[in-house]
């Protein structure tokens, strides 16, 4: 398997703590910017071409995203789901185990959290939401564990493995609500609105920021800890550099793959569940739309750092949401957001290439 | 079952494998020089947003066929020179292109009809029936009374059978994708075999989105390949990258989505849902099946280097 | 004398002549105003220990590498600047050791890749009879069908043999081409030779193995330390004096040795079996043991089942048969870092991709191997503090030159990335330490570094098994040394007897054991 990009090794400044050098961790951030930068800058040209200004049209998402504290909590909101499966995501890679299976592993911890949340509703709200959340993490997990095993097992490459049980996952969820969880005559497929006891409680009162952005957090300072300071994470980072040399230092493959993809679901279901708890209040058809490659994406933008997940995490939230006020004020399509991550994500990955080249001299 | 109700299930076979056949030539070629073929389902949403809007805007089916070989190859060129290159991960990249293309053809849809989503509707093309074979029992109209682009799709498989055997320039394009400095030694540049191998890949994905949204569905809208290319790829590795073998497993995958879509109309006692996840399901099934069998390219993924 | 130091053009138009060919790689004269040259018809051997400039030298002729100076002339026409097709065209062949062949494609479909003659659209009926009616005219037995994949290393070596032929070389470079065959291939292989320079074609038959040189060459130039050690016609040598033209007369290096006791056996391996998917053996009924204080240096061609045989005694492969004891517990069915525990370090060939991760820091590579065990590990957490620790003290005890224990490996010389991996193996004070061509690529410096470090080790009482294919080296620093050739141990001899020329023609592999060697008791 190709190397997917050069992996900056060590976290902070501490002496006692394996150190990145300053100049790599700055060119890491450069080359994120200018990815950025040109991918709306090529974005631009498309405004252009449908007869708008893109000045106009960026300073309506620039507002959009951060003019009020409505929309900064929006986009906060937006953020958590691809925090948290972008950092499990990089965690994957960091061991070489290309999982884009994010997509399915939030449906199915969707489902499970809303299955928890509509069948012992009587539950008080301590208890019910950390037990809707874990089903949610159990889901996605085992949902995960199924490529992981295939790949183990049968040999069938965990990008194949992930993506086409992406499709199975994002079904289930049509049919469960079409089916026990539905609402009756809701004319929409989605289920009845949960228990007030299950609903994720805003962050401050009268807020909509709700308490799934300090998970995403948690979840950050998490893998971060894992990556850097556990044998697990050293045993991930040797996976990742050289299939050899794991074995040298007598790590098993079998083990250490199954590890990561089992984070990384259970993550991918907390966003899942964070998502149906915290903003629909109830499980909706196709909520997880495009989650999977925002959590690819967020975690190469993030250079495979947990830390830097939280940035790139951000971004992409905030994107999103000026995106939607830029649709509203401008009239230009929010799908341009997709065009601007698909040539940013391009744009990084060339970046990366070129630097870890630079590395290998 | 039904006499009637087979032959049709036969004929719809056919009809949804075409432009997964399409699709998965395109992919055999990329994969046998050794690119992972992650970004045809993106190339396909390009060319069934292009032949789709061309023929509405043109009139003309042979623009909207060109166009849509275009702008998937064009999209390819991208991963041709991000993958070649500067030899990034293939898997990656495939993916930056799939949401890249559903954006903009989602966005262009709007923007190029100011801001109003068009109503397209196209005309779908006629089936063509040959001529007193299409009246043989059974296999008749599964054979021979289909559109005039599911008959090229099948044709297509032997020149690109006898292409990769049977030619010089087939014959390197497997061996950059086997072994790049053997390759390179009998005197080719594996990097420009790759790169014009995806490009070539992107056109086939391209025609595959035409056959989708000209003759299928006579429409265009946001996503509408829905994983088809994924399939394809499926498809690809049940047939080993043999063109010959692809086909059937494209007709593997066609008849399980015949299947799901007649099993609808029968009320059975199966969810529609659960219908739909039988392509899916059956891929994975069959993936599991053919296990560490299933031999790659051996240098597929790997980006090649002098030295 | 019937050899000449340097050389002697009695031909006076030879089909190749290479004269004062000089390349330098930084501070290292790789070849070092060479002369050879080559009659038309002629086998001529070429003959050298590991980095004597054999393969510089071929690389220059086949102009993969520019040399510093000197002059080429082939078939009367000057060569230089020259690329490796221009080689081609003017009808020069170079069969590598690592085939340049497509196993997933057929025989016939490897000879026409790239070739302009098999045409756009493949002729290939008629290709398949040009392939039959070459080989049935060398005696090369190919099925112009068969699967690359599907056969063994001797048949896919004719294949390239025909390859070389068919595009019309006059003169074919085959390096090291029998290391990997068996006695009755090997045969066949010079058979085949005789039959291409009976057609007045050539060959340069790169090898270490004197016997060969004798049964085909006519004539045979020698290099040693980038310098020409002499040419001759075989009839006017003999084996023992190419032997001392090959490895030279200084032995043994000035390094001190405590003399050890009889200590204790520590290492006890006991008919040590291997077989691959086909069944073919890689290791053969393998029997030795190293005592307490002790070196066994294991001389062998590379390619003979060294590889294998360090890998299962570290536990990275398991043995088809056999036994692995160390101080008397079985460590059989024992995993890498059980063996690890149990007190048995090893030092892999390979540095960039298996003993050290280079994009990781010097503290992390120095605890690669026991990161999850104490002090290293302290509850469920790593413990940075041991590992910066340990990393200062390796650092200054083993005077690895660097910026501290925060910097990446890549960022170190060869022979200081080779420092962490000794200061890693040998600082745990091992029972046992095994080494596989441990100075690889490393220069003088850090080569007297290693070796200093094992003999260390075996003056403190470790025991050590030191594997490798310079005899120089081997004869420096083993208490007793042993051959290893086609996966089987053929001789163990101690140090005072040992006798390089006769080292030297049994990791030739003719199998027999001359009388001077005594055989250790456990052989049989």
């Amino acid at each position: 398997m190709p190397s997917l990009a050069p992996l900056p090794s060590g976290p902070g400044p501490s002496g006692q703590v394996p150190t990145t050098s300053r100049g790599a961790a700055f060119r890491g951030l450069f080359s994120a910017a200018i990815a950025v930068l040109l991918a709306f800058a090529i974005a631009g040209i498309l405004i252009l071409v449908s007869g708008k200004n893109p000045f106009v049209a960026y300073w309506a998402l620039l507002r959009g995203a951060f003019g009020s504290t409505d929309s900064v909590t929006f986009a906060l909101n937006k953020s958590t789901p691809y925090i948290l499966a972008g950092v499990g995501v990089a965690i994957c890679f960091r061991a070489r185990v290309i999982n884009i299976g994010s997509e399915g592993q939030i449906a199915v911890g969707g489902v499970a959290a809303s299955w928890i949340a509509l069948n012992v509703p009587d539950l008080p709200s301590a208890v019910l939401v950390p037990l809707a959340t874990i089903g949610g993490a159990l889901a996605g997990a085992a949902w995960a564990s199924i490529a992981a095993l295939m790949r183990l097992k049968r040999g069938v490459h965990e990008v194949l493995g992930t993506l086409l049980s992406n499709f199975v996952g994002v079904l289930l969820v049509s049919e469960v609500l079409h089916g026990s969880m539905g609402e009756p005559g809701a004319g929409f497929p989605q289920s009845p609105l949960f228990p007030q006891g299950a609903w994720l409680q805003p962050l401050f009162e009268g807020s909509d920021l709700h308490a799934g952005i300090l998970l995403a957090v948690l979840a950050v300072v998490a893998c971060h800890l894992l990556l850097w300071h556990t044998p697990l994470g050293f045993r991930i980072r040797l996976l990742g550099s050289s299939d050899r040399a794991a074995a040298y230092a007598g790590v098993s493959v079998a083990r250490t793959v199954l590890s990561v993809m089992l984070l990384a679901g259970a993550l991918s279901g907390i966003a899942g569940a964070v998502e149906v708890l915290g903003v629909h209040f109830r499980l909706i058809q196709g909520f997880s739309q495009g989650f999977g490659f925002n959590a690819v994406a967020v975690a190469l933008l993030a250079a495979l750092n947990p830390v830097a997940v939280l940035p790139a995490g951000l971004f992409f939230g905030f994107l999103e949401a000026g995106a939607l006020a830029m649709q509203r004020e401008v009239g230009v399509q929010s799908s341009l957001v997709y065009v601007i991550q698909g040539l940013t994500m391009v744009f990084v990955l060339c970046a990366l290439a070129i630097n870890s080249k630079q590395q290998r001299v | 079952m039904d006499y009637n109700v087979l032959a049709e299930l036969l004929a719809a076979t056919v009809r949804v494998a075409a432009p997964l056949i399409f699709v998965a030539l395109g992919a055999v070629l990329s994969e046998s020089a050794g690119t992972f073929a992650v970004g045809v389902e993106g190339m396909m949403l390009m060319g069934a947003f292009s032949g789709a809007v061309l023929t509405f805007v043109t009139k003309s089916w042979a623009f909207g066929l060109l166009g849509s070989a275009m702008s998937g190859a064009a999209l390819a060129l991208i991963v041709a020179i991000a993958t070649a290159r500067f030899r990034t991960d293939h898997m990656v990249t495939g993916l930056s292109v799939n949401i890249l293309a559903l954006g903009l053809t989602s966005y262009l849809l709007r923007g190029l009809f100011g801001g109003k989503t068009p109503v397209i509707n196209l005309p779908t093309l006629d089936a063509i029936q040959i001529p007193w074979l299409c009246n043989l029992p059974l296999i008749g109209r599964a054979l021979f009374e289909q559109s005039l682009l599911t008959y090229a799709a099948f044709f297509l498989v032997i020149p690109m059978h006898l292409f990769l055997k049977k030619t010089q320039t087939g014959l390197m394009l497997r061996a950059v994708g086997e072994n790049p400095a053997a390759a390179f030694s009998a005197g080719t540049d594996p990097i420009r075999v790759r790169a014009v191998a995806i490009i070539v890949c992107g056109a086939f994905a391209g025609l595959g989105g035409a056959v989708l949204s000209l003759q299928e569905l006579g429409t265009f809208t946001d996503g509408m390949t829905n994983g088809r290319g994924f399939i394809a790829l499926a498809a690809v590795i049940i047939g080993r990258w043999q063109p010959l073998f692809v086909m059937l497993g494209c007709l593997l995958f066609g008849a399980a989505s015949a299947l799901a879509f007649n099993l609808q109309g029968w009320s059975l006692p199966i969810s529609s849902y659960v219908i739909q996840m039988t392509p899916y399901l059956l891929a994975l099934a069959v993936l599991c099946g053919i296990g560490r069998r299933a031999r790659m390219p051996a240098a597929i993924g790997r980006s090649f280097t002098r030295n | 004398m019937r050899c000449s130091e340097s050389q002697d053009p009695a031909d006076p138009s030879p089909m190749l002549q290479m004269q004062g060919i000089c390349k330098r790689y930084g501070a290292v004269r790789a070849n070092e105003n060479i002369n050879f040259s080559v009659t038309r018809g002629q086998i001529v051997g070429l003959l050298g220990e590991n980095g004597s400039g054999k393969s510089t030298l071929m690389k220059i002729l086949f102009g993969m590498v520019r040399p510093d100076g000197g002059t080429i002339r082939f078939k009367g026409q000057a060569l230089s600047g020259h690329t490796p097709r221009d080689a081609i065209r003017a009808g020069i062949a170079m069969i590598h050791q690592h085939f340049m062949l497509v196993d997933a494609m057929t025989v016939a479909e490897n000879v026409m890749l790239g070739w302009k003659k098999a045409g756009a659209w493949l002729h290939d009926r008629q290709v398949a009879e040009q392939i039959r009616s070459t080989s049935q005219e060398y005696g090369l037995d190919l099925d112009p069908d068969a699967m690359v994949g599907d056969l063994p290393f001797g048949k896919r070596q004719r294949l390239e043999i025909v390859k070389a032929l068919l595009r019309g070389a006059e003169l074919l470079v085959l390096d090291e081409p029998t290391s990997n065959l068996s006695p009755p291939e090997v045969t066949a292989l010079l058979a085949v030779m005789r039959r291409i320079a009976g057609d007045s074609r050539s060959i340069i038959f790169i090898t270490h193995k004197l016997a060969e040189v004798f049964r085909v060459c006519q004539e045979v130039t020698v290099l040693r330390d980038g310098k020409n050690a002499g040419r001759c016609s075989t009839e006017g040598t003999t084996r023992a004096e190419l032997a001392r033209m090959m490895v030279g007369r200084e032995f043994g290096l000035a390094t001190p040795r405590v003399e050890m006791g009889s200590g204790a056996e520590v290492l006890e391996v006991t008919t040590i079996t291997l077989k691959d998917s086909s069944g073919l053996k890689l290791l053969d009924e393998i029997t030795f043991s190293v005592r307490e204080g002790e070196i066994l240096a294991l001389a062998g061609v590379d390619g003979n089942g060294q590889t294998e045989l360090v890998e299962v005694l570290a536990g990275l492969q398991a043995a088809s048969s056999g036994r692995i004891a160390l101080h008397g517990r079985d460590l059989t069915k024992t995993d890498v870092t059980q063996r690890l525990r149990a007190g048995l370090a090893y030092i892999p060939v390979d540095r960039a991709t298996t003993s050290l991760v280079p994009g990781m820091t010097i503290a992390e590579n120095l605890g690669l191997r026991d990161f999850a065990e104490p002090p290293l590990r302290r509850g469920l957490r790593l413990n940075h503090p041991a590992f910066y620790s340990r990393a200062v003290s390796r650092i200054s005890e083993f005077g690895i030159r660097a910026d501290g224990p925060g910097a990446t490996v890549d960022t170190l010389s060869g022979g200081n990335q080779q420092k962490i991996v000794v200061a890693r193996e040998i600082g745990r004070k091992p029972r046992v330490l095994i080494a596989f061509q441990a100075t690889w690529g490393l220069d003088p410096g850090a080569t007297r570094f290693v070796i200093d470090q094992i003999l260390a080790l075996r003056n403190s009482g470790g025991a050590v098994l030191y594997l490798s294919s310079d005899l120089e080296e081997l004869l420096g620093i083993g208490d007793r040394i042993g051959v290893i050739a086609n996966g089987r141990l053929v001789g163990i001899v101690p140090r005072e007897k040992a006798n390089p020329a006769e080292i030297g023609l049994l990791m030739a592999g003719g199998g027999l054991l001359p009388a001077a060697l005594e055989i250790n008791e456990d052989l049989g």
